[in-house]
């Protein structure tokens, strides 16, 4: 049962700093296009969007994430949901993502 | 979850490739003083070149970045992968056809002239079957956006310019059909027109639309500007066109006045459209505009320039005098211009999704903008506008040599840049910047 109670919210997000978007060239987690994350026993849903609708590195990203997830101990499945409700923005970003690309709000 | 590679267009990069081997053939002629502007633009090596380049250039690259941009605005796949390939082989084969038989037809050869037909005929199913593949999932997709309007309207164009250089083909090569077709000939600068205004600007304006906000972070929504530039330019382009081509078998007055309102109508669409796009580079919100962003701003000058060198001389009544030059400043400036600029993000683009794609989220994956190293395109990028501009003057001021000249820095800039493109497909710079591992497939773990 160890790795159950290790798994949460903060160590799945942690783990998606690992997969960027390739355009961007930034992490999707302070990029804000992780939307929610819930963990289950064994199982972690992801509720993602793009920065633009049909972006053809959806797939890729997607599966990037489920595969980072998959990788994470006490991780037996994760789903992967795409939405684009409401639409990305840039106002979207953390605070360090925005200083990277010197967006001022 | 498997990854779904139907987002990358697989004929796409092939087809960029065979562009730019055409564009530089293209280069090549001209280099060696068999066309435009020693020669008038009519002659036949002129035609050879200016259809190596409309078609063998910006056809199969235009074609070839719809292919996978149609699926992106629509998010609807290609009606056929493989069909894609066809329209591959169709233009290029034609577009070789066409090229020898325009050069028959000069060195008097009719039996070979019929290459030209052909070679045309080729070349209008390439382009049905293309209109079909991207049409079905544009026209299917509701509500569509600017740019797949403006790329609908783009491809009506285009019918009309290769169903119009069909019918010339067929009177330059088939005397028994010359006497029928012969005045279709009076209508020469409509075809141009319409292949280079309806069809070409008013698509590449409708995917700079998409692309433009994307990659700098501004908004995308055009509103009535967006809409004006649609619908100025498409009302415009048919009326010049059209009244043009009715011209050919009536000297009706209105017809004079319809044409002049058509070109009017073309320039405030050129204007607003500028405007809009210096408006998205003001409101971008990403600081950093990249290399590709920053060369293409010379490709919307050049289509400025060459407008309104268009309405002066047409203002003064010697359209055909500057015409070799109006053309040579859109097809290699504004056209050209756009194109190569924009390939330095694309080929980058295609060659991450295909090579590194599958690597994400098991390691660390070199950035798009890891593949390449923008301050070595800079050069060449300058040297190419640059020969293009004095190129332009050169031939306004009658002096092959001097052109040619420019041509020579043009053909050097530009293989300057496809050993760039070549360079970010290979991996190089990713690889200088990551090592060993930034050889595809690859990757240590680390955070950016
Ligand atoms: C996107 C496609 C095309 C564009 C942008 C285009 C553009 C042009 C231009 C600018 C000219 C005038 C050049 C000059 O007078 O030197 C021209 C002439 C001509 N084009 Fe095209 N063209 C296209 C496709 C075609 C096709 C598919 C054919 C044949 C099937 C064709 C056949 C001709 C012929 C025969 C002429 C010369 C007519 C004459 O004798 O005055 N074109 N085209």
């Amino acid at each position: 049962m160890s790795t159950e109670v290790s798994l949460n919210r903060d160590l799945v997000l942690d783990a998606l700093h690992d997969v960027i978007d390739p355009e961007l060239g930034y992490n999707i987690v302070d990029l804000g296009l992780i939307y929610e994350v819930e963990v289950g026993t064994g199982i972690v849903e992801i509720t993602m969007t793009m920065t633009t609708p049909g972006c053809p590195a959806q797939d890729y990203i997607m599966s990037g994430v489920y595969e980072r997830c998959k990788s994470l101990p006490g991780v037996d499945d994760a789903r992967v949901h795409l939405t684009f409700l409401p639409a990305w923005s840039p106002r979207l970003m953390t605070p360090v993502a925005k200083a990277h690309f010197g967006i001022q709000e | 979850m498997a990854v779904l590679s139907n987002r990358l267009s697989r004929w796409t990069l092939p087809m960029f490739t065979c562009a730019l081997v055409n564009f530089l053939a293209a280069q090549g002629l001209i280099l060696a003083g068999l066309t435009w502007p020693a020669e008038s633009i009519s002659t036949s090596g002129t035609l050879a070149a200016v259809h190596l380049l409309v078609i063998g250039w910006l056809l199969l690259l235009v074609l070839g970045a719809l292919f996978q941009f149609v699926p992106v605005i629509t998010s609807r796949p290609l009606v056929s992968q493989s069909m894609a390939l066809v329209t591959l082989i169709a233009l290029e084969t034609g577009m070789v056809g066409m090229v020898g038989g325009f050069f028959s037809i000069g060195a008097g050869y009719p039996t070979l002239a019929m290459a030209l037909p052909l070679g045309g005929l080729a070349v209008c199913l390439g382009v049905l079957i293309a209109c079909w593949n991207i049409g079905v999932p544009l026209i299917r997709s509701r509500p569509l956006p600017l740019p797949g309007r403006m790329i609908l309207t783009g491809l009506a164009f285009l019918i009309l310019t290769v169903t119009l250089g069909f019918s010339f083909a067929l009177t330059l090569a088939v005397p028994v059909l010359a006497p029928y077709l012969a005045p279709l000939l009076a209508g020469v600068g409509d075809h141009a027109l319409a292949g280079l205004g309806g069809w070409f600007t008013l698509t590449a304006m409708g995917v700079s639309y998409k692309l433009l906000p994307m990659f700098m972070l501004a908004p995308e929504e055009r509103g009535i500007a967006g809409d004006s530039v649609h619908i100025l330019g498409t009302v415009g382009f048919a009326l010049a066109v059209g009244a043009g081509l009715a011209r050919v078998w009536s000297a009706a007055g209105p017809l004079r006045t319809a044409e002049l309102v058509g070109y009017a109508a073309v320039a405030i669409a050129v204007v607003l459209y500028l405007w809009d796009v210096a408006k998205i580079y003001r409101t971008r919100k990403r600081t950093v505009v990249e290399a590709h962003n920053r060369a293409a701003i010379a490709a919307f000058a050049f289509l400025g320039l060459g407008s309104a060198l268009a309405i002066g001389f047409l203002m003064t009544g010697h359209l055909s005098v500057g015409a070799p030059a109006i053309v040579f400043l859109i097809v290699f400036g504004w056209l050209g211009g756009l194109g190569l600029t924009q390939l330095y993000k694309i080929v980058p683009f295609l060659t991450w999704l295909s090579r590194y794609g599958s690597s994400l989220g098991r390691g660390h994956v070199p950035r798009v903008q890891d593949l390449v190293l923008e301050r070595r395109s800079y050069p060449w990028f300058a040297l190419y506008f640059l020969g293009v501009l004095v190129g332009a003057l050169f031939g306004l001021l009658g002096s092959p040599r001097g052109f040619r000249a420019c041509i020579a820095l043009v053909t050097l800039a530009t293989v300057g840049l496809v050993i760039e493109y070549w360079r970010a497909w290979r991996g190089h710079y990713a690889h200088l910047r990551h090592g060993e591992s930034a050889t595809p497939p690859f990757l240590p773990t680390q955070r950016g």
